[in-house]
């Protein structure tokens, strides 16, 4: 088996050297959109990626190629010196933002300009970031409870409001990692509208029960996490770097973030002065 | 007062980094991410209160400092000026000014809530100023030596 594997792995190389020029500028455009996708994919703005593609392909000799990429999607075309043209289209979804892996398609780049990597090698390199797991979903729910926290404490609280926006933000990130972990895909807007108002509504349990003084501290806090700080940051930078609408589509996604939260929030005091009979918060 | 300062900075910075986990920051970045993010909050704050400047100034100072720091960071670490930018910024987001303006709209206290959505907007733009300005100008100092990053 083992045997066979490595024979098949051979004959693949032997393939792949002994092809002709438009199948090898084929793969190299093909690493190049590879790139873009995981860059644009992971939150990385848009000049980023174009720079990116444009490194690979002509470190690899691709002279007449075209990149245009938007914020859902890469196209890109070349030409060779016969005339034979390639094309391309990627959508890319919206996703998770993931620093760490532009961090390493940035230093694979890097490499690749410096002649370390064949094609070959820089697809596997590619394949490994793509697949690269981050942090597990423990460290991630307690770091949530602690960002919450500290910005809880800057925003006026004491160091029991402190607390309970820790339970608030470790129970809000449990909600956020269950939504990832679904099949279906539930649309953002609906998702920081719970959002907002899970964190609200545990902000006021722990409030209730005793935990804090300063309600609104808490609530400040514990919505930290649902924050569009990475939309607004690439929204402005895209903008400036005048990528008008990938701009103006990260900024429609950052302020439909905020109304949501700021909708969530809203519902659960409506309700609780619903219920408590207009008690003052 | 001294250890109000150092505890804000020290949340600050610790709230910083926990963000930078929440977005996948890689692990020897932490350090330079929570201090980025602590001394720009301290910078906000500082100028807020002893320099008595408008909240919307005092952001733009410390967004402007924030930007510089992280493309230096970025020009030193050789790695994408993103990574230390999104959570550098992140203490100066204002989430207080969303918070304050629907609380105040549940209570029907409009003008309290336009107040602080003028002052959520006035941040906001503040933020984006800081970032556009700080980006446009060194660029070039540093692409002269290295056109990275």
């Amino acid at each position: 088996m083992h045997y066979r594997l490595k024979r098949k792995v051979r004959e693949v190389k032997i393939e792949i050297r002994g092809d002709n020029r438009m199948n090898r500028e084929k793969e190299i455009l093909d690493l190049a959109a590879q790139a873009g996708n995981v860059l644009l994919e992971n939150g990385a703005e848009i000049f980023r990626v174009e720079e990116t593609m444009n490194r690979i392909s002509q470190y690899y000799g691709i002279k007449n190629s075209d990149f245009f990429v938007m914020s859902s999607g890469i196209f890109l075309t070349a030409e060779d010196n016969g005339g034979q043209m390639y094309a391309k289209v990627k959508h890319i979804p919206i996703n998770a933002v993931h620093l760490d892996r532009i961090a390493a398609v940035n230093q694979l780049s890097r490499e690749i300009e410096e002649g370390q990597h064949t094609v070959e090698e820089a697809g596997t390199h590619l394949e490994k970031i793509a697949a690269m797991k981050g942090k597990s979903d423990i460290t991630r729910i307690l770091f949530s409870g602690l960002g919450a926290g500290c910005f809880c404490y800057l925003s006026g609280g004491t160091l029991w409001d402190g607390l309970a926006a820790f339970a608030a933000g470790l129970l809000l990130y449990c909600f956020i990692i269950w939504t990832e972990k679904r099949e279906k895909e539930i649309s953002r807007i609906v998702i920081h509208i719970t959002g907002g108002f899970l964190a609200t509504f545990f902000s006021v349990v722990f409030f209730l029960l005793g935990f804090g003084t300063n309600l609104s501290s808490i609530v400040i806090g514990s919505i930290m996490p649902l924050l569009p700080g990475v939309s607004f940051t690439n929204s402005i930078r895209d903008l400036a770097n005048r990528d008008y609408i990938a701009g103006s589509i990260r900024m429609i996604d950052a302020l439909l973030v905020c109304f949501g939260i700021a909708l969530g929030v809203g519902l659960m005091y409506i309700l609780y002065h619903k219920a408590t009979g207009g008690m003052p918060i | 007062m001294t250890e109000t300062i150092i505890s804000q900075f020290i949340a600050a910075g610790i709230g910083t980094i926990a963000f930078s986990v929440l977005f996948f920051v890689p692990r020897k970045y932490y350090l330079i991410c929570g201090i980025i993010g602590g001394t720009g909050w301290l910078i906000c704050c500082l100028c807020n209160q002893y320099l008595c400047l408008s909240i919307e100034a005092s952001t733009f100072w410390a967004a402007a400092f924030v930007v510089i720091c992280s493309r230096i960071g970025a020009f030193a670490k050789k790695c994408p000026v993103t990574l230390f930018l999104i959570s550098g910024i992140f203490p100066l987001v204002p989430g207080t000014g969303i918070y304050q303006t629907i609380y105040h709209m549940i209570m029907g206290e409009t003008d309290l809530s336009s107040l602080y959505a003028r002052q959520t907007i006035g941040i906001a733009v503040a933020i984006v100023l800081g970032i556009i300005f700080v980006f446009e100008i060194p660029q070039k100092f540093l692409q002269k030596k290295k056109p990275e990053n």
